[in-house]
C-alpha cells in the first residue's frame, strides 16, 4: 500500500481559496509534499522543472485550462506518466469523455468531501496509508 | 425564476426579473435584467466587471461556516464552490477576473440563538473575496432584518429594502441551508 506522505502532488486552481481547501484536504489524507499553481501554464512550467507524482487540477482556468494542461502533460515524455485527477465544478459528461481520451486518471466533481477525494485518489494509487 | 415586468426606472424596455433563490447563481449583461432575491441569514454576492457590464448574483447559506477552521470543513468548501460557480459564469460570458468588484448583502440574525450563522456567512464571503483579490465596493450585512435586494448587472445598481422579520417570507424566516451536493450525486464516474 503506498504511503500518501511519499506521493508528491501539484494542485492547480485559479482560486486561492480552492487551492487552500484542496491542500487542507490532502493534508488530512496524509499528503505532505504539496505544491500549487494558479493556472495550467504555470503548472506545466512547474512540472517540467520538478515532476510530481500526482496532479489535481481544476478545469476552468485562465491562460491554459485543465484539459489543455492534461494534453500538455501527456505530450511531454518526462512527465507523461504523471497521475492526473481533474477536479471541477462541471459535471459535464462530454468534458469527462474528452478528458478520458486525453488520458485523465480520474475525475471528481466539486464540491468534494475529503473522503470523496481520497477515494478518487485511491482508485489511481491503491489504498493509501 | 424569470418574469417580465415594466420597470419605472428603466426607459429602455420592460425589466426582465430573475429571482435568485438559495443555491442558485445567475449571470447576465442584459441592461433590462434585474436580479432579485430575499435574504435572511443567507448571503447574496453581486459580482460585476464594470468595463463589460457583465454581472451576476448568487445566494447561499452555509451552516456554521466559521466553525470548522480556516480551510477545513464541508461548509467552507461548499461556499467556495458557490462563489466559484458565479465567478466561472462571469468569466465564461467575457468578464475579466482582475476587474471584478463585489457587493454583498445578507447575513442577518433573524432570531435569537447562541450561534449567529448570518455573521459567519458574511465573514466567509468577506474573507473569500479578500483572499481572491476581489474588492468589496459596498455591502450591507448583519442586523436583525431580512433584506429584499435588486441588482441590475449591466449598470451595477443595487436597491435594498429592509424587511421586518414578521413580514419576511416564511422560507426566509426559517432559512435552512440547501443540501450540499454530495460527491457521488453529481459525479460522472467512468472508472
Amino acid at each position: 500500500m503506498p504511503q500518501a506522505s511519499t506521493i508528491s502532488v501539484l494542485v492547480v486552481d485559479d482560486q486561492l481559496t480552492m487551492r487552500a481547501l484542496i491542500r487542507n484536504a490532502l493534508q488530512q489524507i496524509g499528503f505532505k509534499d504539496i505544491r500549487e499553481a494558479p493556472d495550467g501554464e504555470e503548472a506545466l512550467k512547474n512540472l517540467l522543472a520538478k515532476p510530481a507524482n500526482l496532479v489535481i487540477s481544476d478545469f476552468n482556468m485562465p491562460k491554459m485550462d485543465g484539459l489543455a494542461l492534461l494534453r500538455a502533460v501527456r505530450s511531454h515524455p518526462p512527465i507523461r506518466q504523471t497521475a492526473f485527477v481533474m477536479l471541477t465544478g462541471r459535471a459535464d459528461r462530454e468534458l469527462v469523455q474528452r478528458a478520458v481520451q486525453f488520458g485523465v486518471n480520474n475525475y471528481c466533481v466539486k464540491p468534494f468531501t475529503v473522503q470523496g477525494l481520497k477515494e478518487k485518489i485511491e482508485q489511481v494509487f491503491g489504498q493509501l496509508t | 425564476m424569470i418574469g417580465r415586468d415594466p420597470h419605472p426606472d428603466d426607459a429602455s424596455g420592460p425589466a426582465v426579473k430573475v429571482h435568485v433563490t438559495q443555491g442558485e447563481s445567475h449571470v447576465s449583461s442584459d441592461p433590462n435584467v434585474v436580479m432579485t432575491t430575499v435574504l435572511g441569514s443567507c448571503i447574496a454576492a453581486c459580482l460585476r466587471d464594470p468595463t463589460t457590464g457583465i454581472g451576476g448574483m448568487n445566494h447561499f447559506l452555509l451552516p456554521d461556516a466559521g466553525d470548522r477552521g480556516k480551510d477545513g470543513g464541508d461548509a467552507v468548501r461548499y461556499g467556495a464552490f458557490a462563489m466559484e460557480l458565479l465567478i466561472n459564469g462571469l468569466l465564461k460570458k467575457g468578464a475579466r477576473r482582475d476587474r471584478l468588484e463585489a457587493k454583498i448583502f445578507g447575513g442577518g440574525k433573524l432570531f435569537d440563538g447562541l450561534s449567529d450563522v448570518g455573521a459567519s456567512n458574511a465573514a466567509f464571503a468577506e474573507r473569500f473575496l479578500r483572499d481572491e483579490g476581489i474588492p468589496i465596493v459596498s455591502s450591507s450585512t448583519g442586523g436583525l432584518s431580512a433584506r429584499r435586494v435588486e441588482f441590475w448587472p449591466a449598470s451595477g445598481r443595487v436597491r435594498q429594502r429592509l424587511v421586518a422579520v414578521d413580514n419576511a417570507p416564511q422560507d426566509v424566516r426559517r432559512s435552512t441551508p440547501a443540501p450540499m451536493p454530495a460527491v457521488s450525486s453529481g459525479d460522472v464516474d467512468l472508472f
